[in-house]
């Protein structure tokens, strides 16, 4: 399709323009603001669209405000073969008007021109790649949908195959419908769904159905099977019982017979057992009888060992009293010497134990003297120590109150006035009373200390009398002095000398005590005081007095005797020998002693066993004879009552009475076992066992019967064959409906897969072309590295520039633009002639820089320098953006305006003066009736006329 | 003597052809209702023929076996039954065929049957002579199991000595003639000379057959006979839907058949190669009369195209819709959809979608049913643009 002119009248702010495109190329509308560049396009579309009668908001929109005129649009358009001037008005005076120039004139008007137009576009133009190529104003420029456009597919392949034009809504949607048509019966997952999920179940259900059935019929068929094999079975054991029943009695007779000869063996053998018995007895008689004889004959030998034995005793008893009558002597001669040697022994004991006592009791004598000695020092030494009253403190005081009395007559001394003595020659003095010989040339110190007299007898006499100071100093001295004499008078001592002299005299006391203090202690050393130790000696003297019955008084004196002390101890020694023999001999003699008792006593118990041996035997002797004589009584009265003759008389009898009873029954049971009982008995336990299984049988198939016939019963009444024919039926036509719909299933699948495939395959066939088409018009702008990769929805996924693969999203949005253009330049160019729709680009690349904008120039040259290549249209406010263009034909709009409304206009300017709303304004009241129509060239207005450069058509 | 004689009434059948009545749902909808009718029919043809007998004035309705279509039949098909017999006044002997033989599960024997069978009704399920009126004797040779192994009719015949003068004989027996279906590996068939001969001694004088649903009479002994199903159950019968009415003496009887059926089951075979067949067959359905009535089964033998083949569909359900049924018979039919060059110009595709749809034709010309699908599928896509 091209456009040679549009012409608006009262179209929104438009009062009368006509614009002329240039047939190829590219068509630059440039104009600013609200001067009704994208009206001249929407207004195309209302004029294709919509019949003169509609009023949709968007053409009650186009209508000028404020002015009785409808909204008119003209165009002249060549598409296919035809060519025509089409004009419309709307919502005042609707008006429609067709003229058809070429190939054969026409004119049409209203509904009829309305569908003459309808009927060519549909016939020769493409108007969803129509909508596809246009970039609306303020819209990025983004990827045109192309691939998911039925139309444009169908463009490209048209374009590719230069097929004839077919009706463009023949497949619109088709691979769509398909799916839907898919969907129906399958999920995408590919799980039935809908109909055929339902035919599914359905055919599911009556299979289950019909084989519930079938097997319920079965079952019933099954039973009247058994009950005829029930009647058979039944009918055979009836005859079997009674055949049977025969055969039982005579066996039973048989058996009876032989059960009562049974009986007569039995009691054979019961009397042959009872002979045997009694014989059994006769003998035992006779046997006891022979044992009695033999025991009197036993008990006598016996009896006789008996009092062999006890004579043979008293024998050996007689020489053991006499052995231990001896040994008894000799124990009594033993003990006799056992007992002198220990009274020996014992004094010598006794000897030795008086002598080491005196020698005792002397020393303790000695001991006590020494004892007595110190006690008396000691006491004499604590009397001094009684009377001293000078203790060691006091006479340190002492010494201390001395010292300073020293020290306070020496400070006296050395600040008192001295008064030096110098006599020429030996002179005597008397100072103070007392005469002083002064040698000559010796200086004499007087130290005056209080007041001194120093005369020279006779020849004068000199008073110093000290100082005031000097008196002070005297007066310390006197109060030390007399502070020790205090101290003297309260120890009792004279002077100081006397106290220390009675300090040494308490010193030597106290030693001299210490001294017979460890002397006394030595002594009494083992004893602890001297009472104690008296307490010993006394306790000695005793000892002795009662051991040796001395007198005391002899013993005193032999103890004092301090030479008595030495025999004594000489004694001593030899007294120990003795002490010690005797002790020896009386312990051999007691040991000999006890050893004689022993074999006295074990002579003793030799008797005593003898002599209770002796007792037992003489018992057993008379318990033989007892026996003897009893049994021997037993025997004799035994033979009394049965003479030993009848015994065995009587045992013959009975055994030969036996064996003739044993005989008997031996021959009755041989002559019952020839009639074989054991089998007839076998025969007859089997016969009856037989008939109890057959009653049985009998019964089993009687109760089975029963069953049977119950269920059959049930069954008749559950209408199984009524349920098992509409099963059948149900299950046949759910086959056919599963079939039916399941074949519609895959029908639709393959169609859908058919088409799918299909469409591509001619989708990737496109692929090639149209990158192809658009890398060589974008590598104008990016350079000639530049590579695309497009998917079959003739989408741009990629770009490589300078080998670095962007993806599409992942661009700038200056270079989607700049790739979006390219691409739908590209489609353009791809299009037959004949087929190409104008390419409408409202006022794009705002995000194109200069340089790229330069070459976009170049991009719209090259895409419609072909011979026949699409037209294309720029509208813009911004008319530098597309001087770069070279085919351009430049068509500048000024404002359309009514001449007597110009304050109206400014008014809505002022409100609504924005570029992006500028195809919504521009008002102009404005009233014009339908110019006429069918010009071939354009009316011309004046002051909103264009005139443009007229191209010469394309093929 | 007049009798009337009938068999094979097959109550409780059920057709498939007639339709679904699903076994647990209500019974309702298009094909469940033929199927009700169908069963309906079966009973009227019973009282028609029961009022046959009131008119005719026949000493006895003797129904030759196969009154039940199974010894399982519901307790509503048997309470229906005796309530058609019990609007009977002529006596009727029932005998068990091969359907409903007398075993443990006989229907004739059931309770619920028992308790309603009216009083003049009849069972021979015990074999041998019944003397049915003063003079009049009926020779019961019933089936006792589904698979006998003798000829029962042969046994009987065997064990019959001469009628007494005075007597009429009616044997009634339940199977094929050994002339009518020669199986030699059925025991069960009737062996014909044994009946001849005992028509000819006079040991019988009418041989009733049960069995076969056509009516037919023996060619050499016209005594011997079928009256065939009064109300037709399936495609393969010649000439169902009557009864016989007897009139016999001890030489010979004069039967007059009389009608009592009211379905059709046609089977037509039709050869489908162009639009002249299918307006034929159009035709041939549109003036077969009571088509409430009437079941159709078709064997389809041709050529068509995929346009053609719409056409025939449509047209069977057109017709479906007023017959009790339409079928068709795969198994015989041998009908061939082959798309032509006219349908693929039909679809007036383009591009990528007449590259598709011209795939599928060439799988739909080598007997590629799904692709024959897929291809009517597009038909319809195409004709509905949206």
């Amino acid at each position: 399709m091209r456009l040679h002119r549009i012409r608006l009248r009262d179209f929104r702010g438009v009062h009368d323009r006509e614009v002329a495109l240039a047939e190829r190329g590219v068509t630059v509308l440039q104009g600013d603001n609200e001067v009704g560049k994208t009206s001249t396009v929407a207004a195309l579309d209302l004029l294709f669209d919509a019949a003169d009668s509609s009023r949709r908001a968007d053409i009650r929109a186009a209508q000028p405000a404020g002015v009785d005129a409808g909204p008119e649009v003209e165009a002249e358009v060549s598409t296919g073969p035809y060519r025509f001037v089409y004009r419309k008005r709307w919502l005042r005076r609707p008006r429609t008007e067709l003229h058809v120039l070429e190939p054969a004139r026409e004119q049409l008007t209203g509904a009829d021109a309305h569908a003459r137009v309808t009927a060519i576009l549909d016939e020769t133009m493409d108007r969803v790649l129509w909508r596809g190529l246009r970039v609306e104003q303020h819209t990025a420029v983004g990827q045109a949908d192309l691939g998911g456009q039925d139309a444009l597919t169908r463009a490209l392949d048209r374009a590719a195959s230069g097929a004839a034009r077919p009706d463009p809504t023949a497949d619109d949607g088709l691979v769509e419908r398909a799916v839907e048509e898919l969907r129906r019966y399958r999920t995408p997952s590919g799980r039935a769904t809908g109909e055929l999920r339902a035919a599914e179940v359905r055919l599911a259900d009556a299979e289950t159905e019909h084989e519930r059935c079938r097997a319920a019929l079965e079952a019933v068929e099954r039973d009247v099977a058994a009950r005829d094999r029930l009647d058979a079975d039944a009918a055979g054991v009836r005859s079997r019982r009674l055949a049977h029943a025969a055969q039982v009695a005579e066996l039973e007779d048989r058996w009876a017979g032989l059960q009562s000869r049974l009986r007569e063996v039995e009691t054979a053998r019961g009397r042959a057992v009872l002979a045997r018995e009694r014989a059994e007895t006769a003998r035992e008689r006779r046997e006891a009888r022979d044992a009695l004889v033999a025991a009197v004959e036993a008990d006598a030998a016996v009896v006789e060992r008996a009092e062999e034995a006890r004579d043979a005793h008293d024998a050996e008893h007689v020489a053991a009293r006499e052995e231990r009558d001896v040994l008894r002597a000799a124990d009594t001669a033993a003990r006799g010497e056992a007992a002198a040697a220990r009274r020996a022994a014992d004094d010598t004991a006794r000897a030795v134990s008086a002598a080491r006592d005196r020698a005792e009791l002397a020393d303790l004598a000695e001991r006590l003297r020494r004892v007595e000695e110190a006690e008396s020092g000691l006491a004499a030494a604590e009397r001094v120590l009684a009377t001293a009253t000078v203790g060691p403190d006091d006479l340190d005081a002492l010494e201390d109150l001395a010292r300073d009395l020293l020290r306070a007559e020496a400070a006296r001394d050395a600040a008192a006035t001295r008064v030096e003595l110098i006599a020429p020659a030996e002179l005597t003095v008397v100072v103070d009373g007392e005469p002083v010989t002064l040698a000559p040339g010796r200086t004499q110190n007087l130290p005056v200390a209080g007041s001194r007299a120093v005369s020279v007898p006779g020849v004068l006499d000199v008073r110093v009398r000290p100082g005031h100071d000097e008196a002070g100093r005297d007066d310390a001295v006197r109060a030390c002095a007399r502070a020790l004499d205090e101290r003297c008078a309260d120890l009792g001592v004279a002077d100081l000398e006397a106290a220390r002299a009675a300090r040494r005299r308490a010193d030597e006391a106290a030693r001299r005590a210490a001294e017979h203090r460890a002397a006394r202690d030595r002594e009494l050393a083992g004893h602890g005081s001297t009472a104690a130790l008296r307490e010993a000696q006394d306790a000695v003297r005793g000892r002795l007095g009662e051991d040796d019955g001395v007198g005391r008084g002899d013993d005193l004196f032999s103890i004092a005797e301090p030479a008595a002390v030495e025999p004594v101890g000489a004694d001593l020694a030899a007294l120990r020998q003795a002490s010690d023999a005797a002790r020896v001999a009386a312990d051999d003699a007691v040991r000999r002693a006890d050893e004689a008792g022993a074999a006295c006593r074990a002579a003793e118990d030799a008797v005593r066993g003898a002599e209770t041996r002796a007792a037992v035997l003489a018992e057993r002797a008379a318990d033989a004879r007892h026996a003897h004589a009893r049994r021997a009584e037993e025997l004799r009265a035994a033979r009394a009552a049965e003479p030993d003759a009848d015994l065995a008389a009587a045992e013959e009898d009975r055994r030969a009475r036996a064996r003739e009873a044993e005989r008997e029954h031996e021959s009755l049971a041989a002559a019952l076992a020839d009639d074989d009982p054991d089998t007839v008995e076998a025969r007859v336990v089997n016969a009856r066992a037989v008939d109890e299984r057959l009653a049985a049988e009998a019964a089993r198939l009687e109760r089975e019967h029963a069953e049977t016939t119950g269920r059959l019963q049930a069954a008749g009444l559950e209408g199984w064959h009524d349920q098992l024919a509409a099963a059948a039926t149900e299950l046949e036509a759910a086959v056919r409906d599963h079939d039916a719909v399941a074949r519609r299933a895959a029908a639709a699948r393959r169609l859908h897969e058919t088409l799918a495939r299909h469409r591509d395959r001619v989708r990737r066939s496109y692929v090639a072309p149209f990158r192809a088409q658009v890398e060589r018009l974008a590598r104008i702008v990016f350079g000639p590295s530049l590579s695309l990769e497009i998917d079959e929805d003739l989408r741009i996924t990629h770009r490589t520039l300078h080998g670095t693969t962007v993806a599409f999203g992942a661009l700038s949005s200056g270079a989607q633009e700049q790739l979006g253009l390219c691409a739908r330049l590209a489609c353009a160019a791809l299009v037959d002639p004949a087929d190409g729709v104008p390419v409408v680009i409202d006022d794009a690349l705002g995000h194109t820089d200069p340089e790229r904008l330069a070459r976009l120039g170049a991009v719209f040259t090259a895409a419609t320098a072909a011979e026949g290549a699409a037209q294309v249209v720029v509208l813009t406010c911004t008319p530098e953006r597309y001087h770069g263009i070279g085919a351009a034909t430049v068509v500048p709009l000024a404002p359309s305006r009514r001449p007597d409304d110009r304050d109206h206009r400014d008014d809505r300017d002022d409100r609504d003066d924005r570029e992006h709303r500028d195809d919504r304004h521009d008002h102009h009241p404005d009233e014009h009736d339908v110019a006429p129509a069918g010009e071939d060239t354009p009316a011309r207005t004046p002051g909103t006329v264009v005139d443009l450069p007229r191209t010469p058509r394309a093929g | 003597m007049r009798f009337v004689h009938t068999a094979d009434w097959q109550l409780g059948m059920t057709r498939r052809v007639l339709g679904a009545r699903p076994p647990k749902e209500a019974a309702g909808g298009l094909t469940g209702e033929a199927q009700a009718r169908f069963a309906q029919a079966r009973l009227d043809a019973v009282s028609t023929l029961g009022r046959l007998a009131d008119e005719r004035d026949a000493a006895f309705v003797l129904v030759c076996g196969d009154v039940f279509e199974s010894n399982l039949v519901g307790p509503d098909v048997v309470a229906r039954a005796c309530e058609a017999l019990a609007s009977f006044r002529t006596p009727v002997l029932l005998l068990p065929g091969n359907h409903d033989p007398a075993d443990a599960a006989c229907v004739l024997r059931r309770p619920d049957f028992v308790r309603r069978c009216p009083p003049h009704i009849t069972v021979l399920d015990t074999p041998g002579v019944h003397e049915v009126a003063p003079g009049v004797e009926v020779v019961a040779a019933p089936w006792r199991s589904k698979h006998p192994l003798t000829d029962l009719v042969g046994e009987q015949l065997a064990a019959l000595d001469p009628a007494p003068p005075g007597t009429l004989r009616v044997l009634a027996g339940h199977g094929e003639l050994d002339v009518l279906d020669p199986d030699d590996d059925e025991p069960a068939r009737i062996r014909r000379d044994g009946v001849l001969a005992a028509l000819a001694d006079g040991r019988v004088h009418y041989v009733a057959l049960g069995d076969r649903h056509s009516t037919w009479a023996d060619a050499v002994d016209d005594r011997i006979r079928h009256p065939g199903t009064p109300e037709v159950t399936d495609f393969d019968e010649v000439d169902p839907g009557h009864v016989l009415v007897v009139d016999l003496d001890e030489h010979a009887a004069r039967v007059s058949v009389e009608t009592v059926g009211r379905w059709r089951f046609v089977r037509h075979d039709a050869g489908l190669d162009g639009d002249d067949d299918l307006d034929a067959l159009d035709a041939r359905l549109a003036a077969l009369l009571d088509k409430e009535r009437t079941a159709v089964r078709l064997a389809l033998v041709g050529t068509l195209s995929l346009r053609q083949r719409s056409r025939l569909d449509d047209l069977l359900a057109a017709h479906g819709h007023a017959f009790a049924a339409v079928e068709v018979l795969e198994q015989h039919s041998d009908l061939a959809t082959v798309p032509d060059d006219a349908d693929l110009d039909d679809l007036a595709l383009h591009g990528f979608a007449r590259d598709a749809a011209t795939d599928l034709f060439a799988a739909a010309r080598r007997d590629d049913a799904e692709a024959r699908d897929a291809l009517r599928l597009l038909h319809r896509l195409v004709g509905s643009p949206r």
